[in-house]
């Protein structure tokens, strides 16, 4: 479960205006549930991301993440969450099994469970026939497969993923997006971002629209999707119609 | 338990990355260069005295060939991160931070050390020491201390200033270690170099032989208090820059 609640992100910038990156952001995410924060670039929802992975801390409100307060537990959040970010990158010397290791060693797992997560990992991922060549010589999209391999190391109950599709092919984004289908079938929660509108609207329960640090609309995917023109004319209506700051 | 794992991850995977081809080739002409002072300076006068041979050695080794492989190898514990974009991964899991900067501390402390014993005996055989066991000891003892008190020093402007951590780390190097350091006043007690400089001086017994205006500039405690104060600075300065790292944040702007 995600529950994000008034969560605030204020910033002083270079010239000393005050920037609301995150301005009352309030949500929640079930478990089983994808849901999909939508907005164009600059509108807040890489900050809110990182507020919720303990990246940053919020200027004011709160979020819990599978029962954990990022401000009062954000060790618990950190165990239980898996956190894919649009910037990740992935050491280039080290092979995806190594990879894999170093997450599940630094998340404290042993040796045995180590080896047994990231060989299923590789397999799910489809990794396994480059799981010993180092991710320098790897496409960007086998590299962003091992980044979400390494999110998932700790098999955490939540996730949250930031524009995973970004650096993937039409195929590679197909695969990654069934892969959500089945770890939302297991239970787990998601939050996905991402600007690829087509890509998630089959696929999220539900939608969260931010413009200016703000949800501006919120709503079921059969609400969006009910509007004449889909998830993108729905969203461009509640960016458009939201008001200006 | 899974504290230990953490910093024995980073550790292994920071020596991993400083495995590569070029570092090996860069460490080596590093451990080389001291020898090769040596040799040069002997070339020109044969009949120097072990005294100064001593004091050559110990400007080239546990204070430049130190100096130098831990700004190479401590400083970058943050930007390195930030530059390939593995922060947020490494930040991310449990005591992350933590093991980043004491695996970092624990990897920048093993390979320079190792690059500065090798580089001691490339010295020792140049200068004609290597015989003498209580020189080449001493020397030891000289450069792990050396490392371990410096590769925390450096600890701290890398997670102040990461972006800028090497030119912070100069900074400090020469500000803390070789202007305060050589000052005759309390500020020089908080630094390596006294503390090195004053074992170096008791054990090689010239601590009579000092001219008075000179004697302002070692400590007189025995060497146990040396290297027991060294220790408790390391300590000091990792526990602070290990709180530093705990509340940092970085904006995405910030990392771009």
């Amino acid at each position: 479960m995600i529950e994000v609640v008034g969560l605030k992100k204020h910033f002083r910038a270079a010239d000393g205006s005050l920037v609301r990156a995150v301005d009352g952001v309030s949500f929640s995410v079930a478990p089983g549930e994808i849901v999909g924060l939508l907005g164009a670039n600059g509108a807040g929802k890489t900050t809110t991301m990182r507020l919720l992975a303990t990246l940053l801390a919020p200027t004011a409100g709160t979020a819990r993440i599978a029962g954990y307060d990022i401000l009062t537990d954000p060790i618990g959040v950190r165990r239980h969450l898996g956190y894919l970010s649009a910037t990740t990158g992935v050491p280039d010397r080290l092979t995806p099994r190594e990879v894999l290791e170093f997450a599940g060693r630094l998340h404290g797992l042993d040796r045995a469970a180590i080896a047994e997560r990231s060989a299923s990992l590789l397999h799910t991922l489809g990794l396994e026939s480059c799981a010993s060549r180092p991710c320098g010589r790897l496409s960007s999209g086998q590299r962003q497969r091992v980044s979400l391999g390494r999110a998932l190391v700790h098999d955490p109950p939540a996730l949250i993923l930031d524009e995973p599709t970004n650096a993937l092919d039409v195929v590679g984004a197909r695969d990654l997006l069934a892969l959500l289908d089945t770890l939302r079938d297991a239970g787990r929660t998601i939050l996905v971002s991402t600007h690829r509108l087509h890509e998630i609207e089959r696929r999220c329960c539900r939608f969260v629209v931010i413009h200016a640090g703000r949800v501006v609309a919120q709503g079921t995917q059969e609400e969006f999707s009910a509007e004449p023109g889909g998830l993108e004319r729905a969203f461009f209506a509640a960016v458009e119609g939201s008001a200006p700051t | 338990m899974n504290a230990i794992r953490g910093i024995m991850a980073v550790a292994g995977f920071q020596i991993r990355r400083l495995l590569a081809p070029q570092r090996i080739i860069m460490a080596l002409i590093g451990a080389a260069f001291p020898a090769a002072v040596i040799l040069a300076v002997r070339r020109v006068d044969s009949g120097l005295p072990v005294e100064l041979m001593v004091l050559l050695i110990y400007a080239l080794v546990p204070e430049a060939v130190c100096m130098l492989g831990l700004l190479v190898t401590m400083c970058p514990v943050v930007a390195d991160e930030l530059e390939r974009g593995t922060w947020q991964q490494v930040t991310v899991r449990p005591g992350g931070r933590r093991s980043l900067l004491v695996g970092t501390f624990l990897a920048a402390v093993g390979w320079t050390s190792t690059v500065a014993l090798l580089s001691l005996a490339l010295a020792l055989v140049a200068a004609g020491l290597s015989r003498d066991g209580q020189i080449a000891s001493m020397f030891v003892v000289l450069v792990l201390v050396s490392c371990v008190g410096r590769a925390a020093l450096f600890a701290l402007p890398a997670v102040i200033v990461p972006k800028r951590a090497l030119v912070a780390s100069v900074a400090v190097a020469f500000v803390v270690e070789y202007l305060a350091g050589f000052l005759p006043a309390v500020i020089n007690q908080v630094t390596v170099s006294l503390r090195l400089r004053s074992l170096l001086v008791q054990w090689m017994g010239w601590q009579r032989r000092l001219p008075p205006e000179l004697e302002l500039l070692i400590d007189t405690q025995p060497p146990w208090v040396q290297v027991t104060a060294v220790l408790a600075l390391a300590s000091v300065m990792l526990f602070a820059a290990s709180v530093i790292l705990a509340w940092r944040q970085f904006p995405p702007a910030e990392e771009s």
